[in-house]
């Protein structure tokens, strides 16, 4: 089997041709040698029967009057039957008349007698076939006559056939190695070249080559023509692609362009906004300042709460400045990773915190060992950012709890920031990290709406991913992930 | 001598029986003879064998130019004079059938009570009598048969012959062709003797 499949198709068709004329030629010699020898062998029996017909009629008047020597002078003219051997009349008594050999032939093996009531009969043995018929004249049984023929005829008959048959078969094979040849030409030439032009095309993806077509216009010329038609619109359908990549890419490079423009001019502009925004603050800041503290400069209550909530707005509106421009720096500085601990850098951020407002009453946690490798001063405005929020929205508990913390998840590891503070709807969660969207009022707490949107800025540029879980009133935990950890 | 004498005593018993296989042998040989004596009937000479070839020549003779409607109902065998055949050819004949009639023995002493005959078994006794009884037959289609010496010479049809122990017999066309009688070319063939020409050979 495993030979059959590695030969090519030219010699599988000739194999095949050779099996397929060799099997027809076989069945066909074996039909016809069986119809022959069948014919041969029916005919023969038809014409011993005739024979011993006439044979036994002209024994007839020997039997009657027994004359032996009329009987052996019929007998004797079976000379001229080419296939007769040998001969007998038989008395009816069974007893030999006359008798009759072809060439002083012995008496053959081959011996039997008809029955006692048979008129006719053969049998046969090897190459001889025995046919006894009865003579009868006038409704008395006078004896009966015993042909034996010779088919050695049939066994030449059978090698005729054979040495014929042999010869077709020659004859073909001859032909099939002719007709391989041409085959070759026909079918697998242009095959070769196709699966060749197939080969080539898969191994060096290059669609523009093309497969030679045969000069026949058969169903290979269709398959071949196929092919390449099917190599062009594979190398049209690339050029498009090609093309439709290019302007793609073309259109991004543009785009990109034109946005880091943009974003360049706008970072420009709220930094200069912001930065040039402080010194008139400050200068506002600083007279509020005075004012307040100048004595009993004739100014009335009012006029000093007015003062304070001008010095408050000053205040507020230097966090704002501060919050866009740490926002800016969170989005134009460039990274620079250094090997940082969270843990140091929370729980000095919680104390400053609470030296800020020793009135609060609030319990904080830390777990040790977050080191990270990350950029430090923007990391330090993500924890602070966190840790604030987490202040303030505890607020208006009476024991605040603050944790900050890690733990290993599949992603890897998880840092938060948890409280039991207001907490937010988990709802409105994704709201949270736009920049100045806010799900508490103003009044309520207090907040620019900058800080939450700085963080998921840096934590992004990490690579890393921020999210919060919170319900109304039970507390909020903010949690994200650095891909770049600090082993041990 | 020594070896012949010493084997002598072995050999006193069956002496007695050597001799009861040699009665034995002998019998055996006479009964087998008699039993081929008698298995060779049809190849013998006698007037059994006779009486069957009259009745075999019956079938092989026809008559031409005869309408079938003329013949008679039976197949008479007639035989003339002192009849030498007896039982044999009433035995012969007995359940036999030729040409479609039953066969018949008659025995007559007159030739002229011969011409209704099919076929006339002469007597040899008739001796010089037989040409006298030929001539009252004359050309009547009575197939004339005997064994007596010259009878074809009389102008006798068929004549019982003797060759090698067996029976044969001669045939003078010449008396059949003056009748309407036709014998078998079947029948000339196995003829010890065939004198004269066929009909067909007579024409010229």
């Amino acid at each position: 089997m495993k030979l059959w499949d590695r030969r090519t198709i030219a010699g599988k068709l000739m194999r095949l041709n050779l099996q397929v004329t060799g099997t027809a030629l076989l069945l066909a010699y074996l039909a016809f040698l069986a119809y022959d020898l069948y014919t041969l062998r029916k005919d023969l029996i038809s014409s011993l029967t005739t024979e011993a017909g006439i044979v036994g009629e002209n024994s007839v008047t020997a039997l009657v009057f027994d004359d032996q020597q009329a009987a052996q002078s019929t007998l004797s003219a079976l000379d001229h039957s080419p296939h007769i051997r040998w001969a007998v009349i038989e008395r009816a008594d069974g007893s030999v008349f006359a008798r009759y050999s072809s060439n002083g032939q012995p008496q053959p093996e081959l011996q039997a007698t008809l029955a006692p009531r048979q008129p006719l009969g053969y049998w046969a043995n090897g190459t001889n076939i025995l046919l006894g018929r009865r003579i009868v004249f006038q409704g008395r049984n006078l004896g009966a006559v015993y042909l034996l023929a010779e088919t050695s005829e049939l066994a030449h008959r059978a090698r005729q056939f054979g040495l014929l048959s042999a010869l077709i078969l020659t004859l073909c094979s001859v032909i099939a190695v002719f007709a391989t040849s041409t085959i070759r030409h026909l079918i697998t030439d242009p095959l070769t070249e196709l699966a060749g032009t197939a080969q080539v095309v898969s191994r060096e993806k290059d669609y523009s080559i093309r497969a030679p077509l045969p000069k026949s216009s058969d169903e290979l010329a269709l398959l071949v023509q196929s092919f390449n038609e099917m190599l062009e619109q594979i190398q049209e359908r690339d050029r498009a692609l090609e093309e439709s990549r290019n302007a793609l890419e073309q259109r991004v490079r543009e785009r990109t362009t034109e946005l880091t423009e943009a974003n360049k001019e706008l970072e420009a502009f709220s930094y200069s906004v912001a930065h040039d925004l402080r010194g008139p603050l400050q200068h506002i800041a600083n007279i509020a300042f005075l004012l307040q503290n100048s004595g009993d400069a004739g100014l009335s209550d009012e006029h000093r709460t007015l003062i304070e909530k001008m010095a408050a707005g000053t205040d507020g509106m230097a966090v704002l400045i501060d919050d866009l421009l740490n926002l800016s720096s969170a989005t134009t500085t460039p990274l620079r990773r250094t090997a940082i601990d969270l843990s140091l850098m929370a729980e000095s951020i919680l104390e400053r915190l609470q030296a800020d407002d020793p009135a609060r009453r609030a319990q904080w946690t830390v777990a040790r060992g977050a080191r990270v490798i990350a950029d430090e001063g923007l990391m330090h405005i993500v924890l602070e950012n966190l840790l604030r929020n987490a202040w303030k929205y505890t607020s208006k508990v009476d024991v605040a709890e603050i944790e900050f913390g890690f733990s290993e998840d599949d992603a890897g590891t998880v840092y938060f920031v948890r409280d039991n503070g207001a907490g937010f709807n988990p709802r409105y969660a994704d709201r949270l990290f736009r920049p100045f969207q806010r799900l508490h009022s103003q009044s309520e707490f207090p907040g620019t709406g900058i800080g939450l949107a700085t963080a998921l800025r840096i934590v992004t540029r990490h690579g890393g991913k921020i999210w919060a879980d919170g319900q109304v009133d039970r507390g909020a935990a903010f949690c994200f992930t650095l891909p770049y950890v600090v082993e041990g | 001598m020594q070896m012949a004498h010493s084997s002598k005593p072995a050999c006193s018993g069956p002496d007695h029986w050597a001799t009861a296989a040699v009665c034995c042998a002998v019998a055996a040989l006479l009964a087998l003879l008699a039993v081929a004596a008698a298995s060779a009937q049809p190849g013998g000479t006698g007037y059994d064998v006779k009486a069957g070839y009259l009745l075999d020549l019956g079938r092989f003779l026809r008559l031409s130019g005869v309408p079938a409607a003329d013949r008679r109902s039976t197949f008479d065998i007639c035989v003339l004079g002192h009849d030498p055949l007896g039982h044999f050819l009433d035995d012969a004949v007995v359940n036999q059938v030729i040409d479609g009639r039953p066969v018949r023995v008659v025995r007559i002493g007159d030739a002229n009570a011969g011409k209704g005959c099919d076929i006339l078994f002469i007597s040899p006794d008739e001796g010089d009598g037989i040409p006298l009884d030929l001539d009252a037959i004359g050309k009547t289609d009575v197939l004339t048969v005997s064994d007596a010496a010259d009878f074809l010479k009389y102008g006798g049809m068929i004549q019982f012959v003797e060759e090698d122990n067996r029976v044969r017999f001669a045939v003078n066309l010449n008396a059949v062709n003056r009748t309407h009688i036709v014998l078998s070319s079947e029948l000339l063939r196995v003829a010890s003797s065939v004198t004269g020409k066929t009909p067909q050979e007579e024409q010229p």
